[in-house]
């Protein structure tokens, strides 16, 4: 079922919980009364029917409206994508992070094994770091400046050398997957530690792994499938203006 | 899982929209071509929508009908009965699907469908590594590369790569530093001989 403006806000947490963590990223909180979707989104000058494709692409991963998608602006994109690396190294990463050192404190399970949990997620979080850093440093100011130009009215302000030296195409090439270390992680705890005498931190764990997991598929098909190709379009558009 | 094609000729809605919920609450991949009229060609309708599983009312298709086969292509033929049916209209089909059965029969019974269709019976993954296979994810957790390894134990590094996709998908462990972490577990190397 797919989540429309007039729905009433808090029936579509009802309807899937997990977007909680979504709808957050719109500077929206809770305490919805009976409020519907397009009142909450309006009350915090939330685009509506952006808010809409994102949560219903993560609400049903087999809904991804290509053409849709790519009709928003770059700048709206990005802002969206930005939010939701705050959310992952300021509120999940330390989350699970956490929960990992905790097992550490646990003397029922063998020092070597948590240390390797430890070592294995430190290692996950250096490597989500400096991957979103990339993004956030190289990609987005390049295409912050191509939106830039492009809605300059004198052709004679576009400094080529602050664009020429990137190209959407580099992104997409060295753009990697960030969720394999996490499906091992979970592996790693689901088939292949020795069973705990009491698993609650280790689910705690999975949970929020899965989740992260969810989120991160989802992000990163709005990076791939949507920014790449925006960008793309803004680059021949460039190219014609300058002609 | 291999992808479906499925050619249905059946009039109820209902019955039509109920097999692609189960089928999809199977996580069975598929695409459904669907017929709701009585068939007067059912050869020429195979030949446009070359399906490898069909699923007849046998009502649309009339009593005397012979089911083409054809020997290059294999399609499986099901029966969609609903109680009591004459055994010579079941015989004509390979397999049927009883719409009045309970939700685990109906599975069991696409199942069976899905497995006909494949040509032959689902093999048990084998989850454990042959001893090949733990001498290269060994050396894979010491952090050598795929040309080390294949340089080390006079194999290409294709075939280094063959076992690696293999151990990856025995053990659901994609990354390096995942297998080490299995690696050390199992006591396939030793912690302190890492890095
Ligand atoms: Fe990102
Ligand atoms: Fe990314």
């Amino acid at each position: 079922m797919l989540i429309n403006k007039d729905m009433k806000m808090a029936d579509v947490i009802h309807l899937d919980h997990h977007l909680l963590y979504v709808i957050n990223r719109f500077n929206i909180q809770l305490g919805f009364e009976d409020k519907s979707v397009a009142d909450v989104c309006a009350e915090h000058q939330v685009n509506t029917s952006f808010f809409l494709e994102i949560v219903n692409t993560y609400h049903d991963p087999s809904y991804f409206p290509l053409k849709n998608l790519k009709r928003f602006s770059p700048s709206l994109l990005i802002d969206y994508l930005q939010k939701t690396h705050h959310y992952y190294l300021g509120i999940k990463i330390p989350e699970i992070e956490q929960y990992i050192n905790q097992l550490t404190l646990n003397n029922k399970i063998e020092p070597a094994h948590s240390k390797l949990l430890v070592d294995f997620f430190q290692s996950y979080k250096t490597e989500l770091t400096a991957h979103i850093s990339r993004e956030e440093q190289r990609v987005y100011p390049y295409v912050k400046k191509l939106e830039e130009f492009l809605s300059l009215v004198d052709d004679g302000e576009v400094s080529l050398h602050e664009i020429n030296e990137y190209s959407i195409q580099k992104y997409e090439e060295e753009h990697d997957d960030v969720e394999a270390k996490l499906y091992d992680l979970k592996n790693i705890i689901i088939k292949y530690l020795p069973s705990p005498n009491d698993s609650s931190l280790f689910n705690k764990i999975l949970h929020d792994l899965f989740e992260l997991e969810r989120d991160l598929n989802n992000h990163g098909r709005f990076e791939n499938l949507i920014l790449v190709p925006i960008v793309e379009k803004m680059e021949k558009d460039l190219v014609k203006k300058l002609k | 899982m291999q992808r479906l094609s499925i050619l249905i000729i059946e009039q109820s809605f209902i019955i039509r929209e109920g097999i692609k919920t189960l089928l999809s609450q199977m996580n069975q991949p598929f695409s459904m071509e669907e017929v709701d009229e009585f068939v007067i060609d059912l050869p020429k309708l195979l030949r446009k929508t070359k399906p490898n599983l069909v699923l007849i009312n046998p009502k649309y298709i009339g009593t005397d009908i012979v089911l083409p086969r054809t020997n290059n292509s294999k399609i499986i033929f099901a029966a969609i009965l609903q109680g009591e049916i004459e055994p010579n209209i079941k015989s004509k089909f390979e397999c049927c699907l009883q719409i009045d059965a309970d939700k685990q029969t109906l599975s069991k019974q696409f199942e069976e469908m899905i497995e006909k269709g494949a040509g032959k019976k689902k093999i048990q993954q084998n989850s454990t590594l042959s001893e090949r296979e733990i001498s290269i994810l060994k050396l894979v957790a010491l952090g050598l590369t795929n040309n080390d390894i294949g340089e080390k134990l006079y194999i290409s590094t294709h075939t280094v790569m063959t076992h690696r996709k293999n151990i990856t998908r025995k053990l659901g462990i994609k990354t390096v530093s995942g297998l080490t972490v299995f690696a050390i577990l199992n006591n396939i190397i030793k912690a302190e001989e890492y890095r």
